[in-house]
């Protein structure tokens, strides 16, 4: 099929270089069957479970989606969860862009090894992570043990439980998808913009804001775009670090379909928390290019 | 395994004896299947094939039957006490999955790929509610009558059971005993935080009520709006738990200063770790875990034929020897080394149990309470 199309679709000015841009075409189909038997199509299935799929019967197709927002903890969830994604991309642009500033300042060597320490949350597993800011953070963990046993404290300060908790799971396994397109874009500005900008009078804050910071922007909108779409997912940290306040939806559809049996409601929230994802996707492609997002890194 | 079979003899008369007479005296319920009262009538010659089953069970060379259950100590015990002594006796090779879980045998069911023949469930699952992806007990096999009262049922029959108690951790109560959930929920008495499984139907709703004076029998249905103000008293002390090993540990740890926790985690976090921990049982759930059979199995005949003999008198206390989960069949006598640790030895007249038909059918209706409770 890729090859019909692209040999009716061309001109003949490059007849002979199609086969091979064509040959090399059917290397993108095993992915694409791939993505379409166990992405696309479950995905269809899900849409369609939402609509049919009712524990009791319903003559309303749209019986799910009024259950889901009938409820109004269902609503507030929703709610934390877009919450909770923007304070981890509030908090991961914080850390994050510093980091790939010093990053790019810094001699190649050293910017290696800060990229590893950046990368190495990637190299263990997320529960195992998890449980282990529970094992430091907790009424009877590391740091609360060492300031009762200082008597710097008497109660156990509060540190799990809490969105600071969450922020801390979070953002430690969201900061390489905020660094690494923020450095990407960084090292594409050519150092000379900001040296013309000095030799022009301007203080070095002024040349880093009126020139540095507007170039390396777009890394900056890919960045918080990928953190925030990713911890719109999230569940396993905010139930294992957070308290209730922090309960995302995700949870509710695991709870739906693992422990009710109510895949329909299941399906639903999966829906839902896809067209809303869907929708900030949109509204965020008319203010940057979505391929420097998702591609920002070959170009490094 | 070895207790067992050195008392079979013995077991065996008991057997005959007690199926005749037990027939005999207890006139059945009118609502009872045809099975059960056909031993009255026929004794000798219905008894004798049920008593093979339990201590001469069908030889099935080249069967490969799958248990699914809950890994852990808890599937080792399974598999010391049933799978492989089952093993041995007829030939059955076992092939185990550790990650029983509801929603995989919906799945396996909806795509007409069963791979699960024998599967350990929660009290959640299993009744008629899920009629469409689970096969009819064969209780020509299975001896109904000896199993606890409401423990076995058309999809399930009930293979260990256990309780949900109140747990607590001495080096938190300080030396003070709390006598059940009223102290549990009196944070001045007692302070410290609260362990609570992080589910609807776990039990949360049902503590609540007892702790606030409600008779366990009166439980059902549960008032949820008077559950969830007497859960708010202590809201900001809850910690919740989402599985048992995480129980043990914020209840050994002292993370917790009680928990509502499962006996046998409790039994855990005092024997294996050696936490000081102690079980109140006054007020505890008394439940079970089920054996249910995924509709469509290719093996269903060999799944039923090891449910018969796992729940027989003589077997189905097996486990217990390895971790503190009772016997369903009445008769059947527990190892003497946990006998004390047992929910159903600890039964008196604060014991509660589960309405799981209730539950079930009302599913949606706790999650909603209980969300908008909890997140509130």
């Amino acid at each position: 099929m890729l090859l019909d199309r692209s040999r009716t679709g061309r001109s003949g000015r490059r007849d002979r270089d199609d086969p091979i841009v064509n040959r090399w075409a059917l290397l993108a189909v095993p992915p694409i069957a791939f993505l379409v038997a166990f992405f696309l199509i479950p995905l269809i299935v899900v849409s369609l479970r939402s609509v049919t799929d009712f524990p009791r019967p319903a003559g309303d197709a749209l019986a799910n989606y009024g259950r889901f927002f009938d409820s109004a903890a269902n609503v507030r969830v929703l709610g934390n969860t877009f919450w909770v994604a923007a304070l981890s991309t509030v908090v991961c642009l914080a850390l994050g862009y510093p980091y790939a500033y010093l990053m790019n300042i810094v001699r190649p060597r050293l910017a290696g090894l800060l990229l590893i320490a950046v990368l190495l949350p990637f190299w263990s597993s997320l529960l195992v992570r998890t449980y282990a800011w529970q094992v430091i953070l907790r009424d009877t963990g590391i740091i609360n043990t060492f300031l009762l046993d200082m008597r710097l404290i008497d109660e156990p300060i509060p540190l799990i439980r809490t969105t600071l908790g969450v922020m801390l799971g979070m953002s430690q396994i969201l900061l390489p998808f905020m660094v690494l397109p923020i450095y990407a874009v960084m090292r594409r500005i050519d150092p000379e913009y900001t040296r013309a900008a000095a030799n022009l009078g301007a203080p070095p804050f002024a040349a880093f804001r009126r020139v540095f910071l507007p170039l390396s922007l777009p890394g900056v909108l890919a960045g918080s775009l990928l953190v925030f779409v990713l911890a719109l997912g999230f569940y396993i940290t905010p139930a294992l670090l957070g308290s209730p306040k922090d309960t995302m939806i995700s949870q509710f559809i695991a709870s739906a379909v693992q422990q009710r049996l109510d895949w329909g409601i299941g399906s639903t929230m999966a829906v839902i928390l896809m067209g809303l994802t869907l929708t900030v996707l949109f509204v965020a492609s008319r203010f940057i290019r979505l391929r420097d997002v998702f591609g920002s890194f070959e170009e490094s | 395994m070895t207790s067992w079979r050195r008392t079979f003899p013995l077991v065996t008369a008991g057997l005959l004896l007690v199926a005749a007479c037990g027939g005999g005296a207890s006139p059945s319920p009118t609502s009872a299947p045809p099975e059960t009262t056909a031993p009255e009538s026929a004794a000798p010659e219905s008894a004798a094939p049920v008593a093979d089953i339990c201590t001469n069970p069908p030889k099935a060379e080249g069967t490969t039957l799958t248990f699914a259950s809950y890994g852990g100590a808890y599937q080792e015990a399974q598999r010391k006490g049933w799978l492989e002594p089952y093993s041995a006796l007829t030939g059955v090779t076992f092939q185990e999955s550790e990650d029983s879980s509801n929603a995989t045998i919906k799945a396996q069911v909806e795509a007409g790929q069963v791979t699960w023949d024998i599967v350990d469930v929660g009290n959640d699952f299993g009744l008629d509610a899920q009629a469409d992806l689970l096969e009819p007990l064969d209780y020509t096999k299975i001896r109904k009558d000896e199993i606890l009262d409401g423990f076995a049922s058309t999809y399930r029959v009930a293979d260990i059971t256990y309780g949900v108690v109140l747990g607590y951790n001495t080096e938190k109560t300080g030396g003070q005993v709390p006598q059940g959930w009223a102290d549990f929920f009196d944070t001045t008495k007692f302070p410290g935080k609260r362990g609570f499984w992080d589910y609807s139907a776990g039990g949360i709703f049902e503590f609540a009520l007892l702790a606030d004076g409600v008779a366990p029998a009166d439980l059902y249905p549960l008032d949820l709006p008077r559950a969830t103000a007497k859960l708010d008293t202590i809201k900001d002390d809850i910690v919740f738990w989402s599985s048992g090993a995480e129980s043990q540990d914020l209840l050994g740890k002292g993370e917790v200063a009680m928990a509502m926790i499962w006996n046998g985690r409790a039994y855990s976090a005092k024997n294996i770790d050696n936490n000081p921990v102690e079980i109140q049982w006054n007020g505890q759930i008394v439940t079970a875990d089920y054996f249910v059979v995924p509709k469509g199995t290719p093996n269903k005949d060999a799944a039923m034929d090891f449910i018969a003999w796992a729940t027989c008198k003589e077997n189905n206390a097996a486990p217990s020897k390895y971790i503190p989960y009772g016997p369903t069949n009445k008769l059947a006598k527990a190892d003497p080394s946990k006998v004390a640790e047992l929910s159903v030895s600890n039964i008196n007249d604060t014991t509660a149990y589960f309405d799981d038909a209730w539950v079930v059918e009302n599913a949606q209706l706790l999650e909603d309470a209980y969300q908008e409770w909890k997140t509130r």
